[in-house]
């Protein structure tokens, strides 16, 4: 009987492997071998960002520091907590400020929540910047892949301004007087300050339109373009064959 | 290989479709050798990854609670008013010269050379290793040692001296000349520091690039954990509560 059992429950594993559901999801057995291990790449939509195959260089951590990898864990992080954040913001003066109060004492995890989406933030500009110095130091630009590195600036940029954005979205006196200082940068562009100002907050103080203005854009708009260009980023890594490596010993000597 | 070991659930299969392609692999210039699976050696460091990020940041969350102050109420100026922390270099130079010049067109010079950078450097033999060379090192390491002290000299300078209580009309000359004068030297300057070590293109963008990350973190610093009261230089320890903005 246990014995029975006992051989029954070794199966177990492989049973699931071969079942039609298994195979229906995963449509490959374990990755054990190596057809498997190309075909867990390609039949995940997930995975499939990846090459079947790495150079031995882009394991090594010392070389990216895993840095590109870890902005990308913390936006990811941000749009789950920023997306349960969105539940229950609302961008107007008189209940911006209250919700986030309510979040620290009245509902559950709240606090938790604003917490992590606030500490990601400045962790991804921090990890973004320094990817960029990992990518410069290393010479990660060079031929083919100066464009990537071009990309890499303007996501930089949108980095800055989704947190910026996000910055004044509690309403409070940190928030409020940050974003006047910060518009009023923005305002001395030569010729047409104002202008660039009265843009950017849809009047000529920080107010209610500002507030809606920054709102939108931090989780509708700025997300959108940052993700799509995060697919140009990580396809562009493929069509440039993968991460930069020091070239072979003899190709060095041409 | 025989098709056994390559594809064991081909159990009816004794031969293999390959073709060879006569072109290189997308992999520029290497071959299949000095490669290994994604699965597992790749994905096992991603996931160690997530879960450390994720595990730091519940961590962090936890102990520290996000900063929220009064209401916002546009009639009562916060003292002194702070930039989000990234963009403290910015105000800072703020403090020293035109506004038009901190705030815009410095930084769209800056982004500008940043996108530049692979269009000037060409040389593809020392991709990939870390400073170029023994030289790259010894040019970040000089060019750090020889913008911080300037940068904190000249910060220090414009709280105790300030070029605008030496000369102050017409804006052109402290507001525009004068910073733009010290920018250019300090470049020159940077250059010159450098020039023994006969640096290549990329090693010249090495103390240019380490040039501008080290201004970004003094400036950055100095305007968070060193400005007070009406923007003015203090100690840490003096700081106004609530005066560090994140
Ligand atoms: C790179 C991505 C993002 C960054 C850098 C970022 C940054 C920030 C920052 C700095 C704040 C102020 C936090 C605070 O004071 O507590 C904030 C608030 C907020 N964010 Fe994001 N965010 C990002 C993505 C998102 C996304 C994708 C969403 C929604 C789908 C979102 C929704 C919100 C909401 C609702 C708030 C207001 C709540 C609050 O202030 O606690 N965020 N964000
Ligand atoms: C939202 C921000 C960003 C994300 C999520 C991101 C993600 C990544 C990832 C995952 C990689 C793979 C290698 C690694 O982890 O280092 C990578 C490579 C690269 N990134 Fe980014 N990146 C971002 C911003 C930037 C910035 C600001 C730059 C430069 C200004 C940049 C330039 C590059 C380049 C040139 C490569 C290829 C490096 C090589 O081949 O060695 N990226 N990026």
């Amino acid at each position: 009987m246990i014995s029975r059992l006992r051989q029954q429950l070794r199966q177990l594993p492989e049973q699931v492997l071969q079942s039609n559901i298994w195979r229906s999801i995963f449509r490959q057995g374990y990755p054990d071998n190596d057809e498997n291990r190309s075909l867990v790449v390609m039949n995940s939509v997930f995975l499939h960002f990846h090459p079947v195959k790495v150079k031995t260089n882009t394991l090594r951590p010392a070389y990216t520091l895993g840095l590109g990898i870890m902005s990308l864990f913390l936006f990811l992080i941000l749009i789950f907590t920023g997306g349960v954040l969105t539940f229950l913001y609302l961008p107007t003066i008189e209940q911006a400020y209250v919700f986030i109060q309510e979040l620290h004492t009245s509902v559950p995890f709240g606090a938790l929540m604003r917490n992590a989406h606030r500490w990601a933030a400045h962790l991804m500009v921090l990890a973004v910047f320094l990817h960029m110095m990992r990518v410069f130091y290393t010479g990660g630009y060079k031929h083919p892949r100066e464009f990537n590195w071009v990309l890499g600036v303007i996501l930089l940029v949108i980095t800055f301004l989704l947190s910026f954005t996000g910055y004044l979205l509690p309403w409070d006196q940190l928030s409020f007087w940050a974003i006047t200082v910060g518009t009023n940068i923005a305002g001395y562009t030569p010729f047409m300050g104002a202008e660039v100002r009265a843009f950017l907050l849809g009047s000529t103080t920080v107010g209610g339109e500002a507030l809606l203005r920054f709102y939108v854009l931090h989780v509708v708009l700025l997300p959108a373009l940052l993700i799509i260009l995060l697919g140009v980023h990580f396809w562009r890594i493929r069509k440039d064959g993968g991460l930069s490596a020091p070239l072979p010993a003899e190709e060095v000597e041409k | 290989m025989n098709t056994q070991e390559f594809a064991p659930q081909q159990q009816d299969k004794d031969y293999g479709l390959v073709e060879v392609m006569g072109r290189s692999t997308p992999m520029v210039n290497k071959g299949p050798e000095g490669t290994l699976p994604s699965w597992p050696y790749l994905f096992v460091w991603e996931a160690l990854l997530f879960l450390g990020v994720s595990a730091m940041l519940l961590v962090m969350s936890i102990l520290i609670d996000a900063p929220l102050r009064e209401a916002a109420n546009p009639n009562l100026t916060e003292n002194p008013a702070k930039a989000p922390w990234y963009f403290l270099n910015l105000q800072e130079l703020l403090l020293h010269m035109n506004p038009s010049l901190a705030g815009v067109i410095v930084p769209t010079a800056v982004l500008a050379f940043l996108m530049s950078i692979p269009y000037l450097d060409r040389n593809l033999s020392d991709i990939g290793i870390w400073f170029a060379s023994r030289k790259g090192k010894l040019i970040t390491i000089w060019s750090t040692i020889y913008t911080v002290p300037l940068l904190v000299g000249l910060i220090l300078f414009d709280q105790y001296i300030r070029v605008r209580s030496l000369i102050s009309e017409p804006e052109l000359i402290p507001g525009w000349l004068i910073p733009m004068a010290v920018m250019g030297l300090l470049s020159a300057g940077l250059y010159a520091v450098v020039r023994p070590f006969r640096p290549n293109t990329r090693e010249v963008l090495v103390a240019y690039f380490t040039g501008f990350v080290v201004t970004f973190f003094v400036l950055t610093i100095a305007s968070t954990f060193f400005r007070g009261l009406g923007m003015n230089l203090t100690l840490p320890w003096n700081l106004p509560p609530g005066a560090l903005s994140f």
